[in-house]
C-alpha cells in the first residue's frame, strides 16, 4: 500500500507555508472577551439595543460556566483570553486574483472531488467578482425567493430589517444559557443566515449558503437560523465538500431551526474545516449546538450530515419532538483519519403523541483518530405511541483507531416503541483480497466498501451533493489503509 | 441533594469492630471513602441511581442500632433456605459469617476459611467497596483445588432480618478456582423484617486457566430493603465463567458485574431477568473488559416493568488495543407494562482494536401484537395470551440457566412473581 | 353457514373491500382467487378478526350471529381457524402449550371437560405422523426458527387437532415444494365433511389439484367479480386475470 503522506492534507501544509493566510487585517479587535468585545462587536453591526442587551445576558452567564469534559475527546486547555472575537472580512487586493495564482495541488484536490470551475475560485478564495459575476447570479435566485416571500439573509441583516422575527425566535430552541459553547456563541456571534419560509411556502430551491453574498468569513461563530410557518417546507445545505482553510482554530456555532405545523425542514451539511495534518497538529475545534424544534403537529425536521474535518467535532444536532406526529430524523456520516477525534450524535426528545424519530448513524475510524456516537433517545411520559428506531454503525480501517457509542435511552411512556442497534466491524483482508483477486486496486476496493457502508446516509443527501460527499470520503480516507 | 454519610459516627463503628487481620485495611478504607464520598446522580455510574435513601439508612443505623449488638437471624429460616436447593451452603446473616457453616461446607476439592485467617490485599478504588472493607466484621474465602469438580454447587447465603431495628450489614467473598477446575457458585440474598436495611455485598472471583464457573445470583430481598452488589471476575485463559441473575425483590437494588478477559479463549456468558413492581428500582449495571484476545462474550438482560417503577441497564463492553478476535455481544430487551414505569438504557460500546464483531440491540416496548392476535384467533383470551407471552420472555433467560438443577426452582420463583404482577394494577 | 353480505372494509385509509357477497354452506369447499392486491387476505383477516381491518359497511353473519361483534378467540371458540399466510413466531411459547390451551379453550366454551394430558398427546403425535411431521416440533417453539414449509405444515396440523367448523387458509400453499403440498392438500381433505366447510384463498391453481374445489370465486379490486366451479381454475391458470380485470371494468 501507498506509504505517501496524504497528499490532501499535505498540500494543506504547504499552503500554510506559502503564507496564503495572510497578515492579520487591522480591523480586527484585539484578543480576549469581557463586556468590552461583546459590545463593540454589536456597535459594529450597527445592531439594535435588545440584541446587545440578548447578547450581554449570554456573556453573563457563559462567564459563570466551566467548559465540559464528558465527551470522549482530549485536547489542550483553550485559551478563551487568546482568541481575537472579531475581525472583518478580507478586502479582494489581499486575494489571489485568478485560479493561476493557486497552488495547484489545491485544484488537483477540487479536481478529485469534482467541484464545478466557477465554484473553485470560491473556495480558494480568489476575490469573486474577478472571475464570475455572483451578483447576478444571485439576484436571479433573490427575485425568485422573494416572489415566493422567502426571507433569506444574513443574520446580520435579519436583525436590523427582520427584528420582530428575529426577537421571537432567536434562542427559542436553543437558548443563551443552553451550553458552555452555545453561550460563547450567543455573546460573539459574527453572522450566519437567516431564513423565513411562509405559511404554506414550498421553498422553490434548495437554499444554500452558496448563493449568500456576503457570507466570507463567518465561520468561527456562526449563528443560523430558519423558520418554517405552517405548512411551509425546505430544503437548506450548509458547507461544502471542498476543504475550507479558516485561521480561527475555535469555532462554536449554532443552529436552530423552528417547525411549525405541517411544516418540514430538511437541513444537510457538509462539515469539511481542516483537521490538522497526518500527527494530528493544527486543525479545527468544531464544538457546534444544532436543534431543531418541531413545534407543531405533523411537521418534521431531518439532519443529514457528513462530517469528515475538523481535528474535533463535538456535535448534537437534535429534534424536540412537541407536536403531535411530528418526525425527527438524523442521518450521519462521520469520517475520523490521522489523529481526529469526533464525539457526535443526537438527541431526540419525543413530548408529542405519536411521534417518530428515526437515527442511522454511520462511523468510519481510521488512523489514530476516535470516533464516538453520542445519542439521547428519551420518550417524555405523555408521548403515547412514540417510535424511535436507531441504527448505529461503526466501521474500523486499521488498528490504532477507537470506534465508541454511548447511547441513553430513557423511556418513560409504555405504549413506546424503541429499538437500538449498534455493530461494529472491520474491512477484512479477505473482503479486500476478493476485490483485488477481481482486479480492483486495494484503495478502490476500500472506496467501494465505504462507500457501500455509508449508502443509507448518502441518500438522503440532495442528489448533486450525494456524490461530492462519495468523492469526498474517498479522498478522506487516502492512504488510511496500509 | 445527596445525602452525605456521618463520617465520624462511621469511624466510631469501624473503631467497635472485633480486631483481626482486617483492622489496618479498614481504617484504610475508611481514609479513602473520606476522600471520594459516596457517589452521587453527578457520576456517570450512578446518573439514574441516587443513593440517598441508602446513605439516609446507613446514617440512621450509625446513630442508633450500630451500637447495639447485631441481632442473630433465626435458625429456622437459614435452614429453610437452605433445604431449598442441595448445595454446601455457606451462610452470612446480618453481615456476620456463620462459622459452622465454614466447618460444613469443606468438601473433596472445596476448602473455606476466614477473611481473616490470612492477611488481605485489597483495592480501594470504589466508594461503596471501601464502605464494605471499613464495616467488614469478616469474609470468606473459597478456594477450588485444581481439577476439582465439586458434587454440589456451593452456595452464599446472604440473609438478613430487619425485624428488630434498623440494618446495615456487609458481606465479603473471595473465591478463586484452580486450573481446570469446574464449580458451580450461587449468590442468593434474601431479606425480611420492617425495618429498613441496607445491604452491601462484594464478590471477588478468580478462574485460572481452563476453569469453568457456573453462577447463578438470586436476589429476593423484601420490598423495603435496599441493596449494592458488586461481582468482579477475573478469568484466565480458556476459562469459562456462566453467569445469570433474577432479581426479583428490593426497593432500591444496585448490581454491578465487572467481567476482566485477561486470558485468550476467555468466555464469558452472563445473561440477567429483572422483574419490577411497586416502587421498585432496580440498576444493573455491567462492564466487560476485553484485555486480550481471541475471547468472546455474550450478554443478554431481560426486563419487565409494571407500576410505578423504575429500571436501569447499563451494560459497557470496552475492547483495548491488542484485544484482537474479540467478540462481544450484548442485548437488553424491556417489557413496559404501566404508565408510571422507567427504563433507562445505555448499551455501550468502547473500542480500541479493529479485528474485532461487537453489536448490541436494545428494544423497549409491549408484547408482539401480531403475536396476541395469532394466539387469540387460536381461541385464547387476551389476558391468556398476555401472561403466556410475558412468562415465554422471562423464561428464555430461565433457559439459559447453567446449574441444570436451579431450573426448576428459578422457573417457580419467576411464575410466582408474575403471577403477583398479574394480579396487580398492569392490566393484564 | 357463513353469509357476507356488501361487505366494505379498509385498512388505514385505504378501503379494500368494497362490496364483497359470498355465502358457503356446510359441507362446501369454495376456492377464492385473484392477483395480488385484490383482497383475498383482507378477507381472511376480516373474517378472523384483525382489528387493523375496519369494517366500513356490509354484515358477516357466521351460523346466524354476527361475526363482527366477536372478538378473534370468540371466534375461533364458534369454531372458526384462520390458517395464516405469514404464521407468526412465538419464541419461548410451546407448540404442544399453545395447541393444548387452544383446545382446551374451544372445549370448555362446548361444554366439555379438559383433554388429559396422555390423551392429548396420543392426538397430536397421531396428527403428526398423518402429515408427516417430526414429533419433536412439539416441544418448539411456536414456528420459532421454521422454515417456510415447515410453518404451513405447523398450521395445518393446529388446524387437524382443532378441527374447526370453518377453516380459512390464507396462501397455504404458497412457497411449498411438491412433498409439503400434498401433506397440506390430506390434511384439508380429511377435515372436509358434511358439517364443516373450507375456504381456500390461493393465488395458484396448483392446490386444486390436490383439494376439489365445489367453488371458485375470483376477487379483483375488492370484489368477487366472477363465479364458477372447477373449471374457472384451469380457465385462470391458463388465461390469467387480466382479461377477467378488463371484464369488471367493462
Amino acid at each position: 500500500m501507498s506509504t505517501e503522506p496524504d497528499k490532501l492534507e499535505s498540500f494543506v501544509n504547504r499552503r500554510y507555508e506559502h503564507g496564503f493566510i495572510t497578515d492579520i487585517d487591522a480591523d480586527s479587535l484585539p484578543p480576549g472577551l469581557d463586556e468590552g468585545v461583546v459590545r463593540a462587536i454589536s456597535a459594529r453591526k450597527n445592531e439594535p439595543e435588545f440584541m446587545l442587551e440578548w447578547r450581554l445576558r449570554a456573556y453573563r452567564h457563559w462567564r459563570q460556566l466551566e467548559e465540559p469534559t464528558w465527551a470522549h475527546v482530549h485536547y489542550p486547555r483553550i485559551d478563551y483570553e487568546a482568541i481575537s472575537y472579531f475581525s472583518a472580512p478580507k478586502s479582494d487586493k489581499d486575494r489571489p486574483k485568478s485560479l493561476d495564482e493557486v497552488d495547484p495541488k489545491l485544484l488537483e484536490t477540487y479536481d478529485k472531488l469534482g467541484i464545478p470551475l466557477h465554484e473553485r475560485a470560491r473556495l480558494a478564495g480568489v476575490a469573486v467578482d474577478a472571475v464570475f459575476d455572483s451578483v447576478s447570479v444571485a439576484t436571479t435566485f433573490k427575485e425568485k425567493l422573494s416572489e415566493a416571500g422567502v426571507i433569506f439573509c444574513s443574520f446580520s441583516d435579519a436583525v436590523i430589517n427582520h427584528p420582530d422575527l428575529v426577537k421571537k425566535y432567536l434562542g427559542s430552541v436553543v437558548p443563551q444559557r443552553d451550553n458552555f459553547f452555545a453561550s460563547l456563541n450567543s455573546a460573539v456571534f459574527s453572522d450566519g443566515s437567516f431564513v423565513y419560509i411562509p405559511k404554506g411556502v414550498r421553498c422553490p430551491m434548495e437554499l444554500s449558503t452558496y448563493f449568500r453574498i456576503n457570507a466570507a468569513n463567518t465561520g468561527q461563530f456562526e449563528r443560523t437560523l430558519i423558520i418554517a410557518d405552517e405548512g411551509s417546507h425546505v430544503s437548506y445545505l450548509e458547507g461544502c465538500t471542498a476543504p475550507m482553510r479558516d485561521e480561527n482554530q475555535l469555532h462554536a456555532a449554532v443552529v436552530e431551526l423552528v417547525a411549525l405545523k405541517d411544516a418540514e425542514i430538511k437541513y444537510s451539511t457538509v462539515q469539511n474545516w481542516y483537521p490538522g495534518d497526518e500527527n494530528g497538529v493544527g486543525g479545527i475545534y468544531n464544538f457546534v449546538t444544532k436543534r431543531g424544534d418541531c413545534r407543531g403537529a405533523n411537521s418534521k425536521i431531518s439532519w443529514t450530515q457528513v462530517e469528515t474535518g475538523s481535528a474535533i467535532t463535538w456535535k448534537y444536532p437534535s429534534c424536540i419532538l412537541r407536536g403531535e406526529n411530528s418526525v425527527g430524523e438524523f442521518y450521519s456520516v462521520a469520517v475520523a483519519n490521522n489523529y481526529q477525534q469526533a464525539d457526535t450524535g443526537t438527541k431526540m426528545i419525543h413530548i408529542g403523541r405519536n411521534t417518530r424519530s428515526t437515527i442511522v448513524s454511520k462511523g468510519i475510524s481510521a488512523g489514530h483518530a476516535q470516533n464516538a456516537y453520542r445519542g439521547l433517545v428519551r420518550i417524555m411520559p405523555q408521548a403515547h405511541g412514540a417510535r424511535n428506531h436507531t441504527q448505529c454503525d461503526s466501521l474500523l480501517i486499521g488498528k490504532a483507531c477507537g470506534a465508541h457509542t454511548f447511547p441513553y435511552i430513557e423511556v418513560r411512556n409504555p405504549s413506546a416503541k424503541v429499538e437500538h442497534e449498534a455493530t461494529t466491524s472491520k474491512i477484512s483482508a479477505d473482503q479486500l483480497f476478493y476485490c483485488r483477486q477481481r482486479g480492483i486496486s486495494e484503495e478502490d476496493a476500500v472506496n467501494m466498501i465505504v462507500n457501500g457502508f455509508c449508502k443509507e446516509v448518502f441518500k438522503e443527501l440532495p442528489m448533486e451533493f450525494a456524490v461530492e460527499a462519495q468523492a469526498l470520503l474517498n479522498v478522506s480516507l487516502e492512504g488510511a489503509v496500509g | 441533594m445527596t445525602s452525605r454519610l456521618a463520617i465520624d459516627a462511621l469511624r466510631d463503628a469501624v473503631a467497635r469492630l472485633p480486631d483481626n487481620r482486617l483492622s489496618a485495611t479498614r481504617l484504610a478504607a475508611l481514609d479513602h471513602l473520606q476522600g471520594q464520598g459516596t457517589p452521587t446522580t453527578a457520576h456517570e455510574d450512578w446518573k439514574y441511581t441516587d443513593l440517598s435513601d441508602v446513605i439516609d439508612i446507613s446514617n440512621q443505623w450509625l446513630a442508633h442500632s450500630a451500637q447495639e449488638r447485631t441481632p442473630d437471624v433465626a435458625a429456622d429460616q437459614i435452614n429453610a433456605l437452605k433445604d431449598r436447593i442441595d448445595a454446601y451452603w455457606l451462610v452470612i446473616a446480618n453481615g456476620q459469617v456463620d462459622e459452622s457453616s465454614v466447618a460444613v461446607a469443606q468438601a473433596a476439592g472445596i476448602s473455606v476459611s476466614l477473611l481473616s485467617d490470612a492477611d488481605v490485599a485489597l483495592d480501594f478504588d470504589a466508594p461503596l467497596a471501601n464502605l464494605n472493607t471499613a464495616l467488614l466484621r469478616d469474609g470468606l474465602r473459597i478456594h477450588v483445588e485444581a481439577d476439582a469438580q465439586p458434587a454440589k454447587p456451593i452456595g452464599i447465603l446472604i440473609v438478613d432480618d430487619a425485624s428488630s431495628a434498623v440494618g446495615v450489614s456487609q458481606a465479603r467473598v473471595e473465591i478463586d478456582l484452580a486450573e481446570r477446575s469446574t464449580a458451580s457458585l450461587i449468590e442468593h440474598h434474601v431479606s425480611t423484617g420492617r425495618s429498613r436495611h441496607y445491604a452491601n455485598s462484594i464478590v471477588r472471583l478468580v478462574l485460572g486457566d481452563h476453569a469453568t464457573a457456573r453462577y447463578v445470583r438470586i436476589q429476593e430481598r423484601d420490598s423495603g430493603h435496599s441493596q449494592t452488589g458488586r461481582l468482579n471476575v477475573r478469568m484466565g485463559r480458556d476459562s469459562s465463567f456462566e453467569h445469570s441473575a433474577f432479581d426479583f425483590g428490593g426497593k432500591l437494588i444496585r448490581n454491578d458485574l465487572l467481567i476482566d478477559l485477561c486470558g485468550p479463549g476467555a468466555l464469558a456468558t452472563f445473561t440477567g431477568l429483572y422483574i419490577a413492581v411497586e416502587g421498585q428500582h432496580i440498576d444493573n449495571h455491567t462492564r466487560v473488559d476485553h484485555r486480550v484476545g481471541p475471547a468472546k462474550s455474550i450478554q443478554e438482560y431481560r426486563g419487565i416493568l409494571a407500576g410505578a417503577t423504575r429500571c436501569v441497564w447499563n451494560g459497557k463492553a470496552i475492547v483495548h488495543a491488542g484485544a484482537d478476535g474479540t467478540d462481544a455481544e450484548q442485548a437488553n430487551h424491556n417489557l413496559l407494562l404501566s404508565e408510571q414505569s422507567e427504563i433507562d438504557a445505555k448499551p455501550e460500546l468502547e473500542i480500541y482494536a479493529d479485528d474485532v464483531k461487537c453489536s448490541h440491540g436494545t428494544t423497549i416496548g409491549q408484547l408482539d401484537e401480531s403475536a396476541l392476535y395469532y394466539l387469540r384467533t387460536r381461541g385464547l383470551d387476551r389476558r391468556h395470551a398476555q401472561q403466556l407471552l410475558t412468562q415465554a420472555f422471562a423464561q428464555s433467560i430461565v433457559d439459559r440457566v447453567s446449574i441444570d438443577l436451579l431450573q426448576d426452582t428459578l422457573r417457580e420463583m419467576v411464575a410466582v412473581r408474575l403471577s403477583k404482577l398479574i394480579e396487580g394494577d398492569i392490566g393484564l | 353457514m357463513l353469509q357476507i353480505t356488501d361487505l366494505k372494509a379498509r385498512i388505514g385509509d385505504a378501503e379494500i373491500l368494497h362490496g364483497l357477497n359470498l355465502q358457503v354452506n356446510a359441507g362446501e369447499v369454495h376456492a377464492i382467487m385473484g392477483p395480488n392486491g385484490s383482497g383475498k387476505s383482507t378477507l381472511a383477516q376480516v373474517v378472523a378478526g384483525h382489528d387493523a381491518y375496519e369494517v366500513t359497511a356490509g354484515s358477516v353473519t357466521y351460523n346466524g350471529t354476527d361475526l363482527l361483534a366477536l372478538e378473534p378467540e370468540e371466534r375461533a371458540r364458534e369454531g372458526i381457524f384462520l390458517g395464516f399466510q405469514y404464521p407468526v413466531e412465538i419464541p419461548g411459547v410451546n407448540n404442544a402449550y399453545l395447541l393444548k390451551a387452544a383446545l382446551n379453550a374451544r372445549r370448555k366454551h362446548q361444554g366439555l371437560d379438559e383433554i388429559d394430558a396422555f390423551e392429548f398427546l396420543k392426538l397430536a403425535r397421531e396428527k403428526m405422523a398423518l402429515l408427516g411431521m417430526d414429533p419433536k416440533f412439539l416441544n418448539r417453539g411456536v414456528n420459532e426458527g421454521f422454515s417456510g414449509g415447515e410453518k404451513k405444515r405447523n398450521e395445518i396440523f393446529q388446524m387437524a387437532m382443532l378441527e374447526p367448523t370453518l377453516a380459512v387458509l390464507d396462501e397455504t400453499d404458497s412457497g411449498l415444494d411438491i412433498d409439503a403440498l400434498r401433506a397440506v392438500a390430506m390434511g384439508v381433505n380429511a377435515l372436509r365433511s358434511p358439517e364443516r366447510a373450507i375456504i381456500l384463498v390461493t393465488h395458484y391453481q396448483r392446490l386444486l389439484d390436490y383439494v376439489e374445489p365445489d367453488y371458485v370465486h375470483v376477487l379483483s379490486g375488492g370484489r368477487i367479480v366472477r363465479s364458477g366451479d372447477k373449471s374457472l381454475a384451469l380457465e385462470l391458470e391458463e388465461k390469467g386475470y387480466d382479461w377477467l380485470r378488463e371484464a369488471a371494468t367493462a
